[in-house]
């Protein structure tokens, strides 16, 4: 499926540490490798504090990897500076989570769409009503909205003026950091439904983290599950359901709570909790959660593995 | 046990109330569930119902009953006596309820005491005592802790131990595991669904997250904007749900192995 597309960002071995009190290191990312591919989605969960943020910021080049690289059509963008840096950012977007934080309150929405689009000289100061209509229509709002506040709005519209604002300057990647965990439910379907949308119109590739794989699984063509700040499974959205085999996807799959479900069964969860990022046990990162842990599991690191067609998994079950 | 009788509520001088018409007839032991959207006022309900309204919201009309008594004419007295030994009440974020420049352990003594006399050293073993009971290993040591030095799973299995500390008739839940991670929240889930097999204690439980309600719930009420639109046992909602509402809020739940968008 993905070998037909172009490879636009390839991140390569990359490893992010940050110094902790008391000589100790915080190892955010361990040696993660991750493609996106032009008009695919790319979902990434995990818990909280897996590392997940930490890596998509390295993608948009606001944190720099302390290790590897990050590939943007075979050019190294860890290295930019300056001007080529700024020009950079035309190429990858962001939208984040809260649609009400993200914006500067007393600016009105025409000027928020319009603001990066007046920086890298693309319009004149003119065109700013033409085109803030253009984009809020693209997203599926009124054009009226042009001139309203941010605090006018619901955080559905927010978040549509968010995702306005990525596309902007016609990006091949938008960065979608939890994008949707706070919105409703129905709205967050719609939301869904518009990225899905545009990505068709636009052949534009997604990177989307969420803690909620339900959701990611649902539009996501690849899905990579993060455990303190390592890949463990990588596999086709569609194919969560049956086919992911690390026993930590399978715990968080077991642990979702479903309207649809079966609710004689008790649910399943593994009862401990995430070990502390500052002390990841030597061996398998998951090794004290697991029913499955071996000898070896508490000695050697498992690596990622190719057990079929785009799915990779790093554990030493099936090594 | 807990009978809600036509209740609306009104924020300060508002002409409209916040909440109208609401009604909930509950058992001892039963679970209810109420989801609704963001300022659906599912919480003002169950603030209602512990006399805890912000900003100058009270119960313009309709009554609410506890174990055959009126709420409603409570001195702030008998409501000091009532609240966290009856009816307690766990929030979405436990950590944000606990002083965060105290040690868990005094705040805990200090509840305990406020509500029976006890010794120090009496109130401190009976808080070591329920921690370990909902699964916090060597209680000892997370009364001496700070609740920034404890992880959320860990503050919210702290915030049940409080409320559960007197044996309540009635468990309120604000969101009591939206700011949680999955396998946490079932955790979590699990250690409420366990308190009513234990002490037979009711719930009350608010929630965005329809799967937890209809996994917990005996009885769904689904509210928008103020109003039940949808109310009945967990299977007449899931199966067949009276209103639209009800039926898009449903399918709107991403699920595994269900729609997928490409």
């Amino acid at each position: 499926m993905s070998e037909t597309r172009e490879l636009i960002l390839e991140a390569k071995h990359v490893t992010k540490k940050y110094p902790a009190s008391n000589g100790r290191t915080l190892v955010a990312n361990n040696d993660v490798s991750l493609n996106i591919y032009r008009g695919r989605t790319l979902g990434i969960v995990g818990e909280s504090g897996c590392g997940k943020s930490t890596f998509m910021r390295m993608l948009v080049s606001l944190e720099a990897p302390t290790e590897g690289e990050i590939l943007y059509h075979g050019r190294d963008i860890t290295k930019l500076k300056g001007e080529a840096l700024r020009q950079h950012r035309q190429h990858i977007q962001m939208v984040f989570q809260d649609p009400a934080a993200a914006f500067n309150p007393k600016m009105r929405i025409r000027d928020i769409i319009c603001e990066p689009l007046l920086n890298f000289g693309r319009i004149k100061r003119s065109e700013k009503d033409e085109v803030a209509r253009k984009y809020l229509e693209m997203v599926e709002l009124p054009g009226d909205f042009a001139l309203r506040y941010p605090h006018n709005m619901s955080g559905g519209q927010r978040q549509r003026v968010g995702i306005a604002r990525a596309l902007a300057l016609e990006p091949e990647i938008i960065l979608c950091d939890e994008a949707t965990s706070a919105l409703d439910v129905s709205v967050q379907k719609n939301i869904i439904e518009l990225l899905v949308k545009l990505q068709r119109e636009k052949d534009i590739a997604l990177g989307f983290i969420c803690h909620d794989m339900a959701l990611v699984q649902s539009f996501a063509h690849q899905m990579a599950v993060m455990y303190l700040g390592n890949i463990v499974e990588v596999l086709p959205g569609e194919r969560v359901g049956t086919g992911c085999v690390h026993p930590y996807t399978r715990a968080m799959l077991g642990a979702i709570f479903d309207p649809k479900m079966d609710f004689d069964k008790p649910i399943e969860s593994i009862e401990s909790e995430a070990p502390s990022p500052l002390d990841v046990p030597t061996g398998c990162p998951f090794q004290n959660r697991c029913d499955c842990c071996m000898e070896i599991c508490r000695k050697e690191h498992p690596v990622l593995r190719q057990i079929e067609e785009n799915h990779q998994v790093a554990c030493h079950l099936y090594a | 046990m807990l009978s809600i009788r036509d209740v609306s509520i009104t924020y300060g001088k508002n002409p409209t109330p916040t909440v109208q018409g609401i009604s909930l007839e509950m058992k001892q032991g039963e679970i209810v569930s109420i989801v609704g959207e963001s300022g659906s006022g599912k919480s003002t309900v169950i603030r209602a119902v512990l006399g805890c309204l912000p900003g100058g919201g009270y119960v313009s009309s309709g009554d609410i009953q506890f174990e055959g008594k009126s709420l409603l004419g409570y001195s702030k007295e008998e409501w000091r006596n009532l609240r966290g030994t009856e009816i307690s009440m766990i929030f979405q974020d436990s950590g944000a309820m606990i002083n965060p420049i105290r040690r868990i352990g005094s705040q805990y003594v200090e509840y305990i005491r406020t509500h029976e006399k006890m010794s120090k050293k009496d109130a401190w073993n009976r808080g070591v005592e329920m921690l370990e009971r909902m699964r916090l290993p060597n209680g000892d040591n997370i009364m001496r802790s700070y609740p920034f030095q404890l992880s959320g799973g860990m503050r919210q299995r702290v915030g049940i131990a409080m409320a559960m500390t007197f044996q309540p008739k009635l468990l309120l839940g604000d969101e009591p595991t939206s700011a949680l991670d999955v396998t946490t929240q079932a955790q979590i889930v699990r250690q409420m669904m366990a308190l009513r097999d234990q002490y037979n204690t009711s719930i009350i439980v608010v929630t965005h997250n329809l799967g937890v309600a209809a996994y917990m719930a005996d009885k769904i009420l689904v509210m928008k904007e103020g109003r039940v639109v949808d109310a009945g046992t967990r299977d007449e909602i899931l199966n067949h749900p009276s209103s639209a509402y009800t039926e898009n809020l449903l399918a709107s739940v991403p699920s595994i192995g269900g729609e997928r968008f490409v």
